[in-house]
C-alpha cells in the first residue's frame, strides 16, 4: 500500500518537475512605459495612462534603493502600477539602477536634492504643472519624506507606504540588528555594500522558512497527476508567479556606500529624521515643513518596518489634512497580495482623486469632491 | 557558555562543542599571554613597517576566529535548544510504521519549531552583539587581506589597486557634482537674462 502511494508521489512530482524543466516564461514589469529621463545610473519611466484624460496631478512613486522597482508590476494580474493607470493617474516610478564603484560617493543629497528633485522638476515640465504627487513606498518613502520637508513647494499630495520614519523600534529586527552594526567599517571596506550582503541580512530574518520551507513548499504544491489538466494550469500561473518573486528578492542592487552609511547612522542607529536633526548637505531636514495632505499607509504584520516605526509620521508633520490607513497583510503583501488589487490601490486612489486637482483657480472645485468622497477608515 | 535561557531540568550533556569552546578558551588566553605578545611587540629594523604589517594579521584572524567560535558555539545551543523542543513535541507519535504523512507532519512539526526558536533568538541581545562582532572582525581581516594584496603582489607588478581606483572614483564624483551645479548656475543666469 505504501509502496503504491510512493509511486503515485513520485509520479505527481515528476509531471510537477516537467513545469520547471520548460522554462516557463516569468516576465516581470510588463506594463506598457517609457523613459523620458535619465541622469548617470537614475532612469525615470512613465507608464502610458489607460485613460483619455487622466487626473491632472501626476504620482510619481518612488521605490527603496534596497530592491528594484518591479515589484509594483511583478505580475500582469497583480500590478499596482497597472490599478493606479486604470484608475486614471498618470504614472512615474523613479528606477535607480544598479549603482557600481563610480556611485560609491553618492550621498542621500544626492538622491533626494538630486535625483528625486530633478525628476519632480522633469514632470513639473512635462505637465506645466507646480506639483505633483509623491507616493514613496518603504525606504522609498523615508526619502519622499525628506524630500517634502525640504521642497515642500513641489509636492502637492504625500502617500507614504510602508515607509519608516521612527527607527528606534524595538519591534522590528532589523532595526534592533542594526544598533550593533560597525557600519564604517561595513563601509569603509567594501565602498559599495553588496545586494547579496543585505540579501544575507533579509534571509537570516527567518532562514528556515526562507532557505528551505519556501522551496519545500513549492515542490510540494506543483505536485499534479498527469490527467488533471486543471491541476497544470494552476501550477503554471503559481510557478511563474514563484519565479517572478524569487527573480525579485535575489535582484538585490549593490548600495552607495556612503548613502548606506548615512542612511544606517543617521536613521537606523540615531534616529535623527524623526527628532528633526537629520541634515542632507548642512540642510536641515524639519518635518514640521510638511504641510501637503498626507496618506501614511501601513501594513499590520509588517516584520521589516513594524506600524510604530510609520505611525510617529502624522504627528511630526503639520499638515492639516492627515489619513491613516493600516491593512491586515504584511510587507511584501501590501503590493502584491490579493488585498493589494481589491483593497489598498482602489482606497489609495480614492484618497487621491479629490486631491489631484492643482492648486489655485479649481480650488473650489477640489473642496466640493473632497468634501464628497474622503471616507476615513 | 548557553546565550539561551535553558532549563536546568532539560538541560542536555555537556556537547562536544562546549568541550571545544572551553579548550579554544584557555588556548586564546594563553596565545594573548605568550604569542600574541611577541607578534605584536615592535619590530626593528629595514624591513621593520611590513614584518610589523604582516604581524598585525595575526591578531586581526585571531579576533575573526574568536568571533565566529563564540557565534558558532551560541548558535549550536539554539540549535540545540530546538531539537530538544521537537523531541518534546513529537514524543512518541513518530513510532510504528513510517509513511509520507507521517514524514510531512515530522517536517512540518521541525521546521516550525527550528524557525520559532531561531527567530526568539534573532531579537536577543546576545544575536545582535554576535552578529556584530563577527561582521566587525570579518570586515578588519578582508581589508587586511585586501592591503597585503596591494602592498604585496598588485603594487610591485604595476597593477592598479582598489585603494587607486576609489581614488579616481572620488575625483569623478566631485567633478561630475561641480558640472551639475554649474549647469544650474547657468540655467538660472540664462533665465535671469
Amino acid at each position: 500500500m505504501n509502496e503504491l502511494k510512493l509511486n503515485e508521489d513520485y509520479d505527481k512530482f515528476t509531471h510537477g518537475m516537467e513545469l520547471l524543466i520548460k522554462s516557463p516564461d516569468f516576465s516581470v514589469g510588463t506594463t506598457p512605459s517609457e523613459v523620458i529621463y535619465t541622469e548617470d545610473k537614475m532612469k525615470l519611466i512613465h507608464y502610458i495612462p489607460k485613460v483619455a484624460k487622466p487626473h491632472q496631478v501626476p504620482v510619481l512613486i518612488v521605490y527603496a534603493l534596497v530592491n528594484r522597482y518591479y515589484i509594483l508590476d511583478l505580475q500582469p494580474d497583480k500590478s499596482v502600477i497597472k490599478k493606479l493607470l486604470e484608475e486614471g493617474f498618470d504614472v512615474y516610478v523613479i528606477d535607480w539602477g544598479y549603482p557600481s564603484g563610480s556611485d560609491m560617493y553618492l550621498t542621500l543629497d544626492d538622491y533626494v536634492n538630486d535625483y528625486l528633485h530633478n525628476s519632480v522638476e522633469n514632470i513639473k515640465e512635462r505637465h506645466r504643472l507646480e506639483k505633483v504627487t509623491l507616493l514613496g513606498i518603504c525606504q522609498g518613502g523615508t526619502l519622499s519624506i525628506m524630500y517634502s520637508a525640504l521642497h515642500p513647494e513641489n509636492v502637492q499630495n504625500l502617500v507614504t507606504l510602508v515607509a519608516p520614519v521612527n527607527f528606534d523600534s524595538n519591534k522590528g529586527i532589523l532595526n534592533l540588528w542594526a544598533k550593533g552594526l560597525d557600519v564604517d567599517k561595513i563601509v569603509d571596506y567594501y565602498g559599495i555594500v553588496p545586494g547579496d550582503f543585505l540579501n544575507s541580512a533579509f534571509l537570516l530574518l527567518d532562514p528556515f522558512r526562507l532557505m528551505i520551507d519556501k522551496y519545500v513548499g513549492m515542490f510540494d504544491r506543483i505536485e499534479c497527476n498527469a490527467q488533471d489538466q486543471t491541476c497544470d494550469l494552476r501550477n503554471e500561473d503559481y510557478i511563474k508567479n514563484f519565479l517572478r518573486m524569487e527573480k525579485w528578492i535575489f535582484d538585490s542592487p549593490d548600495q552607495a556606500g556612503e548613502t548606506f552609511r548615512q542612511f544606517m547612522k543617521d536613521c537606523y542607529q540615531k534616529n535623527l529624521l524623526i527628532k528633526n536633526e537629520l541634515k542632507l548637505n548642512g540642510k536641515l531636514v524639519n518635518l514640521k515643513n510638511i504641510t501637503m495632505p498626507l496618506l501614511n499607509v501601513m501594513a499590520e504584520f509588517d516584520h521589516l518596518v513594524p506600524n510604530d516605526a510609520s505611525i510617529p509620521l502624522g504627528d511630526a508633520v503639520s499638515s492639516t489634512d492627515k489619513d491613516t490607513l493600516v491593512f491586515p497583510t504584511g510587507h511584501i503583501g501590501i503590493f502584491v497580495g490579493s488585498k493589494s488589487q481589491k483593497e489598498v490601490c482602489p482606497k489609495i486612489a480614492a484618497w487621491l482623486k479629490p486631491r489631484s486637482i492643482p492648486d489655485g483657480k479649481e480650488s473650489e472645485q477640489k473642496k466640493e469632491k473632497l468634501k464628497s468622497k474622503v471616507t476615513k477608515r | 557558555m548557553s546565550k539561551m535561557d535553558t532549563n536546568e531540568g532539560n538541560s542536555m550533556d555537556k556537547s562536544n562543542l562546549e568541550s571545544t569552546q572551553e579548550f579554544y578558551d584557555q588556548w586564546i588566553k594563553m596565545y594573548k599571554n605568550t604569542m600574541g605578545k611577541l607578534i605584536e611587540m615592535p619590530a626593528v629594523g629595514p624591513a621593520r613597517e611590513k614584518t610589523e604589517k604582516m604581524m598585525k594579521g595575526f591578531s586581526t584572524f585571531v579576533n575573526l576566529y574568536t568571533a565566529s567560535m563564540d557565534t558558532s558555539s551560541n548558535m549550536q545551543e539554539v540549535f540545540k535548544e530546538a531539537m530538544k523542543k521537537v523531541q518534546e513535541k513529537i514524543g512518541s507519535d513518530m513510532d510504528g510504521e513510517v509513511n509520507p504523512e507521517k514524514y510531512k507532519e515530522f517536517y512540518n512539526i521541525w521546521i516550525q519549531t527550528y524557525s520559532d526558536t531561531f527567530k526568539d533568538f534573532a531579537k536577543s541581545g546576545h544575536f545582535v552583539s554576535d552578529l556584530g562582532n563577527l561582521n566587525a572582525h570579518l570586515m578588519d581581516y578582508q581589508k587586511y587581506n585586501r592591503e597585503m594584496l596591494e602592498e604585496n603582489c598588485l603594487k610591485p607588478m604595476n597593477i592598479p589597486t582598489k585603494t587607486e581606483i576609489d581614488e579616481i572614483n572620488k575625483e569623478i564624483y566631485t567633478l561630475k557634482k561641480t558640472v551639475k551645479e554649474l549647469k544650474i548656475q547657468i540655467k538660472e543666469l540664462k533665465g535671469n537674462k
